[in-house]
């Protein structure tokens, strides 16, 4: 079991996964023939050289001793994650402001030290260094609160 | 004489007030970044490429490579007095350099550090002025098929010379290579990979996959280790003595010869120059157990290397289109955005960008001497920015850079999948920048492919009849044997060891 969560036989499965989507989402584009390729020849080409890579790789990790895969930790990326896609949603809807305290918030939970106090002092000082420079100094059309400004 | 001219026409550019503002921001800003740890070139300048959009394509590109070289010089500040590389090239000059400071010759190792870096950079831009009109010239006789190959090659040198497996990393550029077709085929106008979404019809863009790969990922696997401090050494008299001059000298000027030569290779650079460098050094030197005690021949010659390097890698980008590296392809992608095809064209049809950037490199380096050294004490303090100030900020420039680019929250979305991406490849062990290379290189490399088959009629042996693809193709293959050597295989394993 742990050759086959080790880090080469798992990103062998990653390269294989990959191919075999491609494959399944580029079905229906024409091959056509090796002088008139059509749209679908380079990609069906690339897919099945992955698959081969990736199942050489598996080969590779299951006849050696391969490194094991660190046990992943579920709350940085998964928490950074969260603040970018709340930054996106929030973003148009509400404007940069909020957007941006939600980020701030969400991702300084990630780390392992979390002071509200330093917290709310690295939004303040963020937010007047974004208004200057993104809506001031470049001239972007963003509205750092939805219908205020 | 034709270069005196080029080289006039560049200074005309580089030294326009607009122009010399965006060198003096680049290297402030790759000095700040090479100072501080948990934050590389490779990944500002991803955040930095859709602000790029709004400056004129000189100015952003001069901006941009100041950043990479003012990284190199940033980097090893910090190697030097608090014994932590800001960024990957500098691992090396902790070994020796540290030491001297330690041993209270901090000024010293820093002022060799930065005139050494300066003359490699000095070097490194002449090489790039006399090398690009011959490379150009020869780049203009290349057909379809050539170009194929020779895009075989610079992938898979850049593969060879990369640190980690060979095989995932040719995996890596494959998969790089698919995500580059995602939209609307040129010659056919079908929709590729788009599901049906239309912000993927103009091909999937190349800044929001970097910040994921880079930026975030770099943030999350930072926020999971948490960076150690240690406190600097204080900085004494700048000056050396003259017993460390005369050591210093000519090892800086045997790390420019070689950060040089590594620098133009695919997938060389400055961290391949510095340790290799450092390695020769050790190795002709009478007094090899001074080295990690604080040698100063250990500390002139890879700061000089990477400093070579740096310039140097721009040399095939510049000419050929090929990026060597991630941050070349990264600069291959700014020009994208600005409407420049990189390639031999540029220096034909855009003679005043080509001359102009390259001259601003080097007064962006005589720039980071002044900026460097005076202002050491400044650049020290910015160390005690705990990194969970940084990281917030990080994100929050990728989120709004990646907004910027078309004013859609579609990239901002792109970013955070990319990022979770990225975290998978480095949690797996596999390398982003073969991944970006084939990004990059993927829509180039179809359609010459598919001119040279249409050209041929079908009949692939068009690869190996045309004398520059063959020659290309048996160094390629050539390549790929001598890594599947047991001999070659551990060599590059242990010159990867210190790397860690």
């Amino acid at each position: 079991m742990g050759k086959l969560l080790s880090k080469d036989f798992l990103s062998g499965v990653m390269f294989i996964a990959f191919g075999l989507i491609a494959l399944y989402f580029g079905q229906k584009l024409a091959l056509g023939t090796p002088v008139r390729m059509g749209p679908g020849y380079v990609p069906r080409m690339l897919s099945f050289i992955l698959i081969g890579l990736g199942l050489v790789i598996c080969i590779v990790a299951v006849a050696t001793s391969p490194e094991p895969t660190e046990k992943p930790r579920w709350k940085p990326i998964g928490l950074v994650t969260l603040g970018v896609v709340c930054f996106g949603l929030l973003f148009e809807r509400a404007g940069l402001l909020p957007a941006m305290i939600a980020l701030i918030f969400i991702a300084s939970n990630a780390g392992e030290e979390f002071d509200l106090k330093e917290v709310i002092g690295n939004m303040v000082a963020l937010a007047i260094l974004c208004t200057l420079v993104f809506k001031v100094g470049l001239g972007m059309n963003i509205s750092i609160v939805k219908g205020i400004w | 004489m034709d270069m005196l001219q080029n080289l006039a026409l560049g200074l005309s550019v580089a030294l326009t007030l607009q122009n010399l503002t965006y060198a003096l921001i680049g290297c402030v800003v790759g000095t700040l970044i090479g100072v501080l740890p948990g934050i590389g070139p490779v990944a500002t300048i991803a955040m930095l490429l859709p602000i790029t959009f709004h400056l004129p394509p000189v100015a952003a590109l001069i901006m941009l490579a100041g950043i990479y070289y003012g990284a190199q010089y940033g980097g090893s500040t910090t190697s030097i007095l608090v014994n932590l590389p800001g960024e990957a090239a500098s691992v090396v000059t902790c070994l020796d350099g540290h030491q001297m400071a330690k041993r209270g010759r901090a000024g010293a190792a820093l002022s060799i550090s930065a005139v050494g870096s300066f003359f490699a950079g000095t070097v490194g831009t002449i090489l790039i002025v006399a090398f690009a009109e011959p490379l150009t010239r020869m780049a203009q006789k290349f057909g379809p098929a050539d170009y194929c190959s020779l895009m075989a090659l610079g992938l898979v040198a850049a593969v060879v010379l990369a640190s980690g497996s060979v095989i995932k990393a040719i995996a890596m550029v494959f998969l790089g290579l698919l995500f580059g077709l995602i939209g609307t085929d040129v010659n056919t106008g079908a929709q590729r990979f788009t599901f049906d979404i239309p912000e993927l019809s103009d091909g999937i863009d190349f800044a929001p996959i970097a910040m994921g790969l880079f930026g975030i990922a770099e943030i999350v696997v930072n926020l999971e280790r948490r960076l150690a401090r240690t406190s600097a050494v204080k900085v004494d008299s700048l000056w050396p003595t003259r017993e460390e001059v005369r050591r210093a000298i000519p090892a800086a000027l045997r790390g420019t010869a070689l950060g040089a030569t590594l620098g133009v290779l695919p997938g060389g650079g400055p961290t391949l120059g510095a340790f290799s460098s450092y390695t020769l050094e050790k190795r002709i030197s009478k007094n090899p157990q001074e080295f990690g005690k604080g040698a100063v021949e250990g500390v002139a010659a890879p700061e000089a290397a990477n400093n070579a390097a740096a310039q140097t890698s721009f040399i095939p980008m510049l000419t050929l289109g090929i990026p060597s590296n991630a941050v070349m392809a990264l600069m291959v992608g700014a020009m994208i955005i600005q409407g420049i095809q990189p390639g031999p064209e540029v220096m034909t049809k855009k003679p005043d960008l080509f001359w102009g950037m390259i001259v601003s490199m080097w007064i962006g380096n005589l720039m980071l001497v002044i900026i460097n050294l005076p202002m050491i004490g400044m650049w020290v303090k910015l160390l005690t920015v705990p990194y969970r100030f940084l990281a917030p900020a990080i994100l929050l420039f990728c989120c709004i850079g990646a907004y910027s680019l078309q004013n859609s929250t579609f990239h901002v979305m792109q970013v955070a999948a990319f990022g979770v991406l990225g975290y998978i490849f480095a949690r797996l062990g596999c390398e982003g920048a073969p991944f970006l290379l084939g990004l990059v290189l993927g829509p180039q490399m179809e359609e010459y492919f598919r001119r040279a088959m249409l050209l041929s009629r079908g009949d692939p042996s068009v690869f190996v009849e045309r004398p520059i693809s063959l020659g290309l193709l048996i160094v390629t293959a050539f390549l790929l044997i001598l890594m599947a050597l047991p001999a070659v295989k551990k060599a590059r394993t242990e010159a990867f060891k210190e790397e860690g």
